[in-house]
């Protein structure tokens, strides 16, 4: 592309050079036929139109080349204000000078030739001429009179004999030349002072006229040698039809003096009357020269400007380039050693250090890029949560953990602060207090538990949190871990009452029968056999004895139902249905049972008979906190929370309430403010509504008494209202 | 008139055809006779009409050359042949002013007439008698032969300056056209 360029400029530059260079040749031989003319007159026309097309040739070519370096003034192309003002300047600088010289020129010719010629000057001669005239209007009188004596003297009346007599005549007279003629122009008698000579001077027509009118002729004439002549013709006066002419040569130094007169005036003359035609010459050789080189001028000012800033222009595009973002950009050296070598050359290098300082930060980026993605695959398969926040507490980052674990997109909460996920989901209201008030207090890390009640059930997170450090002690952030140990808690805890109701099998109820049997071998042994108030105290004690021994299996029993793993046998139930069924057993109760169903036709999925026991441990210990005159409301109702749809079921009643100091732990085993039971009936209620899925909550409500409420997640209307083959058993 | 004007007006000038303009010259009268010598001869009488241009320039000094060029070439010659005969007759008309005359000097024979008018002067200039051409032998009896003739002011003897207008103005374009006949000897 480059090269092309090149070559083509460069052929521009020859054809120009050959156009000026035909046009200075064109012009040379213009001036060669003007002055010399030998054989070049004819040529003078095609040379001057050829030269006349040249300049119109040149002058395109300017024209081509200005209008190229408007176009791309108007483009803005890299360069081009530079080259304008360089061939703007470069113009003026030969433009002023050729124009000044060319007006100066043309004046000083003109006022030159002008005053080659003026009226003193044009009088001198015309006086000179005249004075000529004058003298040899002297001479010519004289030589008429004498003319008109040698014909008056001629007495013989035979025109042969005055043929005879012409020589003595001439030679008498001083005559060059001595012709008798007739009227009719036959010539009688001619004698010349050169014999070699044997034809006269021919005189005009006119002047014969003249003298056959009856007026004689006097005149000047030019000899063949060049001299001057008086011419004299005389009608002969004795009517012999004759006419003499005699040619008399003019005194040496009169002709001189009269011949150059007569030079000079012509001379003169002729110049004045060429005046115009010499201004016309100049002008024309002057206009042509000046239009060649104003229009080489031009062209080389143009041509000049443009190669000058071409490798500034070339840098400006390098820079334009790199600004771009192409670093590779190479730009050609110019070829003079100079200061724009230098600069292109610097350029280049530049460029190379640019190009390979990008290439290292761009494989710096990828690198940094490819840790980045390994990093981000990392904390994507992580199934712990993690969040970065600004030192602000405006979240940064989160892994898609994160978003599972909250249940949130916390992508889209990225420049939001930490507290805005208590504002989008209720349920993290206590994750995301925890986090403030450890961040307000100043704790630098921290660890928490914080359980979660959420739409689907209870969730445990198990937080922590630390600074996020880029540079040793520099705090840009917090990092906040989390992960969802709900399971994780709910095994822990399966595997601890498992394990107490293994302990209690082997350590307690294994010798649970022995003491029976043996308390009552005692009995059947000894009671015939003792005094009756002794027989009294061991039957009594006995009794106890087994009495206290079947408790304990009882209680033994209620810890494996508790710790064992369950098989829940789940199916789709229609809540308000059932609860109607469970209600209507409490029929006879002396307490008032009421129900309030607010879900009609919602189904859960659950194992009726283990949800039947929830109701009926509900609704005994309702019964038990309740007087006689007690009310028990059992209600249902549609929730929704988060997008998940549940069944809240609510045991209310009017009793005391639970002790406010209890109530957060109700539903762990072995609480309760009764006398009576194993402490575990709530906590196998929780249990049985946590296989479900479910979440249980217990409360004194400002109306008073007290209220457990459960919620179970609800199966889309209409799923499961046909009752399919029974679901295989899930382990909870 | 000033003076890049007259340059315009002189260029356009020279642009245009030469022959539309040229018709100062007219052959009345052409012949060839053939002399008791076995000479050639040429007779002719051509009228001169010179323009008021140059009539001035005739009146104010500058010698005027007319030029008579009678060329013979075989008819069936090729054009890079050369001609049999290139004759020119070169006659200078000036005025002289002592005089008062008009004067023709026949270049060749050195020979000088004056006439008192420019009428009388041009009169002799057209008149051409017994012009020799070529002797008859010369030519080939069964050839054809093209003679032409025609007669021109001669702008290459002008003086300098004057050449360039001389050059581009029509009124100095003073020619005849060709006279053209074949001569079978």
């Amino acid at each position: 592309m480059a090269v092309a360029a090149m070559n083509r400029r460069r052929a521009d530059v020859l054809a120009a050079l050959v156009l000026v260079a035909l046009l200075l040749a064109s012009l040379h031989m213009i001036s060669a036929a003007v002055l010399r003319s030998e054989g070049l007159g004819q040529w003078f026309i095609p040379l001057l139109m050829f030269t006349v097309f040249g300049l119109i040739l040149l002058f395109g070519l300017v024209g081509w080349n200005l209008w190229q370096l408007l176009r791309d003034y108007r483009q803005r192309v890299a360069g081009s204000r530079l080259s304008a003002r360089l061939s703007m300047l470069f113009l003026l600088l030969a433009l002023v000078p050729v124009s000044v010289v060319y007006f100066y020129s043309i004046r000083f010719l003109s006022t030159g030739i002008d005053s080659w010629f003026d009226l003193a000057v044009d009088s001198a001669m015309e006086d000179a001429l005249t004075l000529s005239k004058l003298s040899l209007d002297l001479h010519k009188r004289e030589r008429l009179k004498a003319s008109v004596n040698i014909l008056d003297s001629i007495e013989d009346t035979s025109q042969t004999a005055i043929a005879l007599s012409i020589n003595d005549l001439r030679a008498a007279s001083g005559a060059v030349e001595m012709t008798l003629f007739t009227l009719q122009g036959k010539i009688l008698a001619l004698s010349h002072v050169n014999p070699d000579i044997l034809s006269p001077m021919p005189a005009d027509g006119g002047m014969v006229q003249q003298v056959v009118s009856g007026q004689d002729y006097v005149g000047v004439a030019t000899g063949r040698d060049g001299r001057l002549l008086v011419r004299c013709l005389v009608l002969d006066r004795a009517q012999r039809d004759i006419v003499l002419q005699a040619l008399y040569a003019v005194p040496e130094s009169l002709s001189d003096l009269s011949g150059n007169v007569q030079d000079a005036y012509e001379a003169y003359r002729t110049r004045a009357y060429m005046r115009s035609q010499i201004k016309f010459s100049f002008a024309l050789s002057l206009s042509l020269v000046l239009l060649l080189g104003l229009f080489a001028a031009a062209w080389a000012a143009v041509f000049t400007a443009r190669r000058l800033v071409q490798p500034i222009s070339d840098i400006a595009e390098g820079t334009r380039a790199v600004a771009e973002g192409d670093y590779d950009k190479q730009l050609p050296l110019p070829k003079a050693e100079d200061e724009l070598r230098s600069l292109v050359s610097s350029f280049n290098s530049m460029t190379r250090r640019i190009s390979l300082s990008r290439n290292a930060l761009e494989q710096g980026r990828r690198k940094l890029q490819t840790q980045h993605n390994y990093l981000e695959t990392v904390l994507g398969g992580l199934s712990t949560g993690v969040m970065a926040l600004d030192s602000a507490g405006l979240i940064q980052t989160a892994n898609r953990a994160a978003d599972q674990i909250l249940r949130v997109s916390v992508a889209e909460m990225e420049g939001k602060p930490l507290s805005e996920l208590g504002v989008r989901s209720e349920s993290l209201k206590p994750f995301v207090e925890h986090m403030i008030e450890g961040f307000d207090q100043g704790v630098r890390e921290g660890r928490a538990e914080i359980a979660l009640y959420r739409g689907g059930g209870r969730q445990v997170l198990l937080c922590r949190y630390s600074p996020l450090e880029t540079d040793p002690g520099r705090v840009v952030g917090r990092v906040l871990v989390f992960d969802d140990v709900t399971e994780l808690v709910r095994a822990q805890r399966d595997a601890a009452w498992g394990e107490v109701a293994r302990r209690l099998a082997h350590e307690i109820k294994n010798p649970l029968t022995p003491i029976q049997l043996s308390a009552e071998r005692l009995r059947r042994k000894y009671l015939g056999k003792m005094p009756l108030e002794d027989g009294i105290v061991l039957d009594r004690a006995t009794h106890t004895i087994v009495q206290q021994v079947e408790a304990m299996k009882a209680m033994v029993n209620d810890f494996s139902d508790y710790a064992k793993p369950t098989q829940l046998q789940v199916e789709p139930l229609h809540v308000d249905e059932f609860l109607g069924e469970v209600v209507a057993l409490y029929e006879g109760v002396r307490q008032t049972v009421s129900v309030q169903l607010a879900a009609p036709g919602r189904v859960v999925k659950a194992d009726p008979v283990r949800l039947r026991q929830v109701m009926h441990n509900l609704l005994k210990n309702a019964l038990e906190a309740t007087g006689e005159q007690g009310r028990i409301l059992v209600s249902s109702r549609l929730g929704t929370e988060e997008g998940d749809d549940f069944v809240e079921i609510a045991v209310s009643d009017s009793g005391p309430g639970f002790d406010p100091e209890l109530i957060g732990q109700v539903f762990e085993p072995y609480v309760t403010n009764k006398t009576k039971g194993t402490g575990l009936g709530l906590a196998i209620v929780k249990r049985i509504v946590v296989e479900h899925g479910g979440v249980i909550d217990a409360e004194n409500p400002d109306s008073g008494g007290g209220r457990v409420t459960l919620r179970l997640p609800a199966l889309a209307q209409g799923a499961g209202l046909e009752r399919g083959p029974r679901a295989e058993g899930e382990n909870a | 008139m000033n003076t890049f004007a007259q340059i315009i007006a002189a260029i356009v000038l020279a642009c245009l055809p030469s022959a539309l303009l040229a018709d100062d010259v007219e052959f009345q009268r052409i012949a060839l006779t053939l002399s008791e010598e076995g000479l050639i001869l040429l007779d002719a009488e051509i009228a001169y009409d010179l323009n008021d241009t140059v009539s001035e320039a005739l009146e104010n000094g500058v010698p005027l050359t007319f030029e008579t060029h009678v060329q013979m070439r075989d008819a069936g010659a090729w054009i890079w042949e050369k001609d049999i005969i290139d004759h020119r007759l070169r006659t200078v008309l000036r005025y002289r002013p002592l005089s008062g005359l008009y004067e023709l000097r026949n270049r060749q024979a050195d020979e000088s007439l004056s006439f008192a008018t420019r009428s009388a002067a041009l009169r002799a200039l057209g008149r051409v008698v017994a012009m020799p051409i070529i002797e008859r032998e010369r030519l080939n009896l069964d050839r054809e032969y093209l003679v032409r003739v025609d007669v021109s002011l001669d702008k290459e003897a002008l003086p300098l300056p004057m050449r360039p207008m001389a050059y581009l103005k029509s009124d100095w374009s003073i020619s005849s056209e060709s006279w053209e006949w074949r001569l079978r000897p």
